[in-house]
């Protein structure tokens, strides 16, 4: 089964990269990564926390007018991999509708081969920013 | 008091005036393998744990011929003065440390502080990547008198000779198998192995700068619970990263002259058929 068209993408891309382009492309991604909303500083309790990773990571999930979802991160600047990866997934996943997000497996990114990059343990935290994006997206299933 | 070995460690100040000394290779050791590409001391070189130290095939470190290509290849001298520096108060930073030990390399310093302390001070970093001339660098053979292999952790455990779980309080009552907040993953059985005590390793540094504690501190840390220096030490965690920092305390900081890394650590003991534990 295919996956969002912007996450497949995503994982296209990376699948052809050699791994010095994989750790050059992740390094944009943390640099790029987005700086949180004013209405979203401070507001952690308001967040999704995301145990597995090894960084404090919040995430959340703001419906938007026409049914995609946009999501938010709140992650340390001396953890630009774990940046890096949430801002992949939020570039593959922004604009989705909630119930598109849940169907993307949790192994989605072993094609892009990204444990010649980063280490193993470090690609649960990748499961684990997906599992809760995916909570934040059944929340929003029914909210207008 | 003092540090029993206080030349195992600099400061940032000693660093930032060290840059341009040949005699000095500083080397960014992270947890987080991107850190160094955002940004690093100028003219430091970069070694991942992962990538750089690991064997590419087994559960093991990389070879000595390996070892001596990567130092070749970051152009580091036998005789360099080689200074790391990290992230997380230093735990990869002492982790690259005593593997650099383990084959010989002699020169070897801490950065106290580390990148922490760096980014404080707003000191300078840059994202240029160092490259140095190669240089012929010779490793000795393995150093198995800091390393603790599984069968003299058994005989540790047996003797009642003291052992030291730098894990998390969770970890060692066995309540969790990897740190809170961490996969757990890794180990199919927790607890801790007899005998050992529980010094979490944070405790051996200060939080609000990654500094080490004083002498004093260390001392009556370490020796409140019965590791003293006259004796054959073992430290462990979970894969053997939190306890080399542990072993930098004892080793060079307290100078006890028997100090071992069990890097197997909980990853192996908590697998491994009819090992002993205690919850």
């Amino acid at each position: 089964m295919l996956l969002p068209p912007k996450l497949q993408e995503l994982v296209d891309d990376f699948a052809s990269m050699t791994r010095e382009e994989k750790l050059e492309t992740l390094i944009a991604y943390a640099e790029s990564f987005p700086s949180l909303p004013d209405w979203l500083k401070g507001e952690r309790a308001k967040m999704e926390a995301v145990p597995e990773c090894m960084t404090p990571v919040f995430l959340f999930g703001d419906k938007q007018p026409d049914g995609g979802v946009r999501f938010h991160f709140d992650i340390p600047p001396q953890s630009p991999t774990v940046r890096g990866l949430a801002s992949i997934l939020a570039n593959g996943l922004n604009g989705c509708a909630p119930e598109e997000i849940l169907t993307v497996p949790a192994d989605f990114f072993l094609p892009m081969n990204l444990q010649e990059a980063v280490s193993q343990q470090r690609l649960h935290g990748f499961s684990g920013v997906l599992a809760h994006m995916k909570h934040e997206a059944i929340k929003l299933i029914d909210k207008k | 008091m003092s540090y029993v070995h206080p030349e195992y460690l600099v400061d940032t100040e000693w660093v930032a005036a060290h840059l341009n000394d040949a005699s000095v290779r500083i080397i960014e050791s992270d947890e987080d393998p991107l850190l160094y590409a955002i940004g690093h001391i100028p003219g430091a070189v970069q070694v991942d744990w992962f990538s750089t130290l690991q064997h590419p095939l087994r559960r093991d470190f990389l070879t000595r011929e390996k070892f001596e290509e990567v130092n070749s290849n970051l152009g580091i001298a036998n005789d360099a003065t080689v200074v790391f520096y990290g992230d997380k108060s230093n735990w990869f930073a002492c982790y690259a440390l005593w593997l650099f030990q383990y084959y010989g390399h002699q020169n070897v310093k801490i950065m106290n502080g580390g990148r922490l302390k760096w980014e404080k001070e707003n000191r300078p970093l840059v994202k240029e990547v160092a490259a140095y001339a190669k240089t012929t660098y010779s490793a000795k053979e393995a150093d198995k008198s800091i390393r603790a292999f599984r069968d003299e952790v058994l005989e540790q455990s047996n003797a009642k000779k003291p052992l030291v779980d730098v894990r998390s309080p969770k970890e060692y009552s066995g309540e969790l198998i990897s740190m809170p907040n961490y996969p757990q993953e890794g180990a199919t059985r927790g607890g801790h192995i007899p005998g050992a005590v529980s010094i979490p390793w944070a405790q051996a540094v200060n939080e609000a700068d990654s500094t080490f504690k004083t002498p004093e501190e260390l001392r009556a840390l370490y020796e409140g619970k019965n590791v003293k220096a006259d004796g054959e030490v073992i430290a462990y965690c979970r894969i053997g990263e939190r306890s080399s920092l542990t072993w930098f305390v004892l080793k060079y900081l307290l100078g006890y002259p028997n100090v071992k890394n069990y890097d197997g650590s909980w990853t192996e003991w908590g697998n491994l058929v009819d090992a002993p534990i205690e919850k």
